[in-house]
């Protein structure tokens, strides 16, 4: 890839009449391998060099991406780029203004120990048809899944106000997940494993015992009992449900362009529009959204508007802070630009994306919180959100679940969803745990064309009240 | 055009030769052309105009009946030559426990009204007009219109399929997509209301009416009552009725079924809705939103019955999960993204392998009209948008759907006002057992990258009112 190709795209709108101009060029390498009941179901290689241009003229934004890595074929498509924008600015009724940004030049990588591309095909796929094996721990395990991501990124970014940013990424989760059957109830259990560097997360986790705990506990379920409708119960959320929670109910309606209205049609838009300043939760919640995290799915230090990336705090001690933002949406709140905006190939135009989010740790230890509580739930693992338009009625149903007596563990319960409001739990959190975990979460949706990403989302154990929701 | 799919051809040819240099058994090239342009429109602006050109090649290997599978974009000979090699070494451990072979040379149907000149040849910037139409039509309707956000995606594509048993298969299509959705507000009262279509010609592409259902349906929502927690009888209107088709569409491919939504996996042969549903499969159906006249394996397109009068009749194959299950395709394989990191655009995408599903589903029309089934209602609700649906509990089949908006109370055949947002909570399976009337004409309608022919549907739901 010839890392000159980014300039030339960015000197060539400029030459145009562009605003503004920015350039992504991209090398990207992906794996795929999904293993059902010991068969393989996909087995997969791409690779994928492109570059996508992004201009502002007159107020409006142009994207084009393109394949064709000629200067020829780079021309055409800063053509088309300028041309759509030119065509935009006819219906823009408030001209983009960009917040000012440094512009930086620099260069740095993801960590990784063993790279994706050094690792025999077949030995990755022998492991994971071996780690779907060990899901099935008896014979009341009637499905297993494994699905095994590898991705390696390299990016230039450029941009015509003279940024030249090189990042080269690795990324790797695995997700694995085992369906139980007993007479006609059918349960089910997943975890997924996951971070920003090479395979050797898979050297550091013993993946056979983590399998084998899937399996286990799916088959567990089965003896559990079904949970029962409880308006307002006393709940303690483990870090991975709180994962999901923090994602759908703090991140997305922490994203600008959401507050604005900019989503609207699509996800959705954010209750808290207008709030800032407001306490929204008790003085126990505080939220942040953080890309320097090494490790994380959610891992960068520029994003692709080549602004330096920094700790984003969302929500502190209850009181409504600050948003995500792209440098449009900065300058429309009047804030510094704080490097939201990411894009998962050079095919696709950048939006304002969560990359960490994540509850901060409290005093509490988590047996303490236990113990604390008279009655109530530990609730466990996220499984399916359904959340409205705003983000503010929440419904998330869990894997599993144990009820509390007298700060003891007693029924473990299955078919678990508990349902409140935002404002409604945000308030009722009283205890934190000291120690946060982040977890990789590897398909956010947003955007049309849909662009399915990858963040890391997690927290402490919180405990809160929302109602808990009986099966149907 | 012409010097594109020479080039496409060339490539195709030389992936072939180079895969029978290396003594592979057998090999499949999927090459593509796909152009997509979007035009968002956001705060009652043209936010961002935006363009995608992709070009590339999907690679399927067999060797000693292990399936290997890669994809580049880049068609120059020595990267075809590491394709190869990439594809060969996803197969080295992928060893077929049935016999497996790609498919054989047939005779290939005509599908009319899928490619339009017109549309291919649109200009970025008619479309940038066109999308702004819809604005335009929406504030038009009423002063208390004050925002609009929507999307207009136009596709153009051009596919090859070559493989070694002599097939050849070109497809070519377009496809635009259009919606908006729109806030009235009136005082303290704020609605909204939207509207969305596709299609495969520039004709048939009407920002205006777009613009203007998606105001009318919005300011309908002004003067909003909460809606009492209860079982009704629900009328879904085309809109909720495609997105239940898209679901049922999910639950009949054996892919899906077996590693993801179990839910009907054991129930062919069985009757799971009712004697009023019947789900037709036709990518022949000329100017179909899914209409081809080859899948994505180059088999030829046809007419299948999935859902007979409530009775799951059969799962949809392509080869390979055909194979599995000792079954002929049926000519289903469509190739979708299906990785996180990858491009998934509208149109169509050389970099994952085929999933089995049907590609141009509809319920078949009733004997219904459409005011018929609102007047032979006593007492129930209209349903016309569907937000964030889920399959919660893909086992059991509980169905859960935001009503965000377009949602009103019926009472004695007529629509007596509009309800706040509210949320069904159901089970899918019964949701289509309760269906008695379903209308007699098919209305392109969906949401989000997702559309079908759909008529209405009239059945029971548990709906509650949310804050």
């Amino acid at each position: 890839m010839d890392k000159d190709l980014a300039l030339f795209a960015v000197d060539q709108a400029s030459k145009l009449g562009a605003d503004y101009a920015d350039a992504r060029l991209e090398d990207h390498y992906n794996e795929l391998i999904i293993v059902a009941n010991g068969k393989v179901q996909r087995g997969v290689i791409n690779r994928k060099s492109g570059i996508g241009i992004r201009t502002l003229v007159d107020g409006a934004w142009g994207f084009q991406s393109t394949t064709d890595l000629t200067k020829k074929g780079i021309r055409q498509a800063v053509e088309i780029a300028y041309k759509v924008a030119k065509a935009s600015s006819k219906h823009v009724q408030t001209p983009v203004k960009l917040a000012p940004a440094n512009s930086y030049k620099t260069s740095y990588k993801t960590k990784v120990k063993t790279d994706l591309e050094n690792l025999a095909f077949e030995d990755k796929l022998k492991q994971i048809v071996s780690w779907e094996k060990t899901l099935h721990t008896s014979k009341k395990i009637v499905r297993g899944l494994t699905e095994y991501t590898g991705i390696k990124i390299d990016k230039v970014f450029a941009s015509s106000e003279g940024a030249n940013i090189n990042f080269s990424n690795s990324l790797v989760w695995i997700s694995l997940k085992a369906d139980s059957t007993q007479g006609d109830l059918t349960q089910s259990y997943e975890k997924t494993i996951g971070h920003s560097g090479g395979y050797e997360i898979f050297h550091r986790n013993n993946m056979e015992e983590i399998a084998s705990e899937v399996g286990r506990k799916a088959e567990s379920l089965l003896s559990a009992k079904a949970a029962k409708m409880e308006r307002d119960a006393k709940i303690i959320l483990d870090n991975d449900y709180i994962a999901l929670l923090v994602h759908e109910i703090i991140g997305h309606p922490s994203e600008a362009d959401r507050v604005l209205g900019r989503e609207a049609a699509w996800a959705g838009t954010t209750w808290w529009a207008g709030k800032i300043g407001e306490k929204i939760g008790s003085d126990y919640l505080t939220a942040y959204d953080d890309p320097t995290i090494p490790g994380t799915l959610g891992y960068y230090l520029y994003d692709d508007e080549g602004v330096k990336a920094r700790r984003k705090v969302l929500v502190e001690k209850g009181v409504l802070i600050g948003h995500m933002h792209s440098r449009e949406t900065a300058a429309i709140f009047g804030v510094e630009p704080n490097a939201g905006m990411r894009a998962i190939t050079f095919e696709y135009i950048p939006l304002i994306r969560m990359s960490n989010t994540f509850f901060k740790e409290g005093d509490w230890k988590k047996e303490e919180m236990i113990e604390e509580t008279k009655h109530g739930y530990l609730v466990s693992c996220m499984k399916h959100p359904s959340i409205d338009d705003k983000r503010y009625n929440w419904t998330i149903s869990a894997q599993e679940a144990y009820e509390i007596k007298n700060g003891e563990l007693t029924t473990h319960l299955r078919d678990v969803a508990l349902t409140s409001t935002a404002p409604k739990f945000f308030k009722s959190v009283d205890a934190v745990s000291e120690k946060v975990e982040i977890l990789p979460l590897p398909g956010c949706g947003k955007g049309d064309p849909m662009q399915a990403l990858y963040v890391g989302n997690g927290g402490p154990f919180i405990r809160g009240t929302a109602t808990i929701l009986g099966v149907k | 055009m012409a010097s594109l799919l020479t080039n496409l051809k060339e490539a195709g040819k030389n992936l072939l030769e180079i895969a029978e240099k290396k003594n592979l058994d057998e090999a499949e090239a999927y090459l593509v052309s796909n152009k997509v342009l979007t035009v968002r429109l956001v705060n009652n602006s043209v936010f961002e105009a935006k363009g995608v050109h992709d070009i590339g090649v999907g690679l399927r290997v067999i060797k000693n009946n292990m399936l290997g599978f890669s994809s580049t974009a880049d068609l120059s000979k020595k990267s075809l030559e590491k394709l190869v090699d990439a594809a060969s070494s996803t197969g080295k451990a992928r060893k077929l426990p049935f016999k497996y072979s790609f498919t054989k040379p047939e005779k290939i149907p005509k599908v009319v009204g899928v490619y339009d000149r017109k549309l291919a040849k649109l200009p970025a910037e008619k479309a940038v007009d066109l999308a702004y139409e819809m604005v335009e039509a929406s504030l038009a309707h009423s002063n208390k219109i004050s925002d609009n956000a929507g999307v207009l995606n136009v596709v153009c594509y051009e596919t090859l399929l070559l493989n070694t048993h002599g097939v050849s298969a070109e497809n070519s299509g377009t496809f635009f997509e259009v919606s908006l959705s729109a806030t009235a507000k009136n005082g303290q009262n704020v609605s909204e209301g939207s509207n969305a279509t596709a299609g495969r010609s520039l004709k048939e592409l009407k920002p205006k009416e777009v613009g203007k259902k998606a105001a009318e349906m919005a300011v309908s929502g002004l003067k909003s009552q909460k809606l009492k927690e209860d079982a009704y009888t629900v009328i879904l209107d085309h809109e909720p009725t495609s997105e239940i088709i898209g679901y049922l569409s999910m639950l009949v491919s054996p892919m899906i079924a077996r590693l993801y939504f179990p839910l009907l996996l054991d129930k062919v042969g069985k009757k799971i809705a009712s004697q009023q549903l019947t789900l037709i499969d036709d990518p022949l159906m000329p100017s179909g939103v899914g209409s081809e006249p080859v899948d994505d394996e180059g088999t030829p397109s046809k007419k299948q019955v999935i859902l007979d009068k409530g009775t799951l009749k059969a799962f949809v194959y392509d080869s390979f999960y055909g194979a599995i299950e000792k079954k002929k395709t049926t000519g289903n394989a469509v190739r979708a993204s299906f990785a996180v990191g990858v491009s998934s655009f509208p149109g169509k995408n050389y970099n994952g392998e085929p999933i089995p599903v049907p590609r141009n589903p509809y319920f078949k029309p009733g004997k219904w009209k459409r005011e018929e089934i609102l007047e032979e209602t006593k007492k129930g609700l209209l349903v016309r948008h569907f937000h964030y649906t889920r399959l919660t509990n893909p086992t059991r089949g509980d169905f859960t759907s935001v009503l965000r908006m377009g949602l009103y109370a019926v009472k004695n055949g007529e629509i007596v006002g509009a309800l706040k947002k509210s949320r069904m909570l159901d089970n899918l399976l019964k949701i289509l057992e309760n269906v008695d009337a379903v209308s007699d004409k098919l209305v392109v309608a969906g949401s989000w990258g997702q559309y079908a022919h759909t008529p209405i549907i009239r059945t029971k739901a548990h709906v509650a009112s949310i804050e």
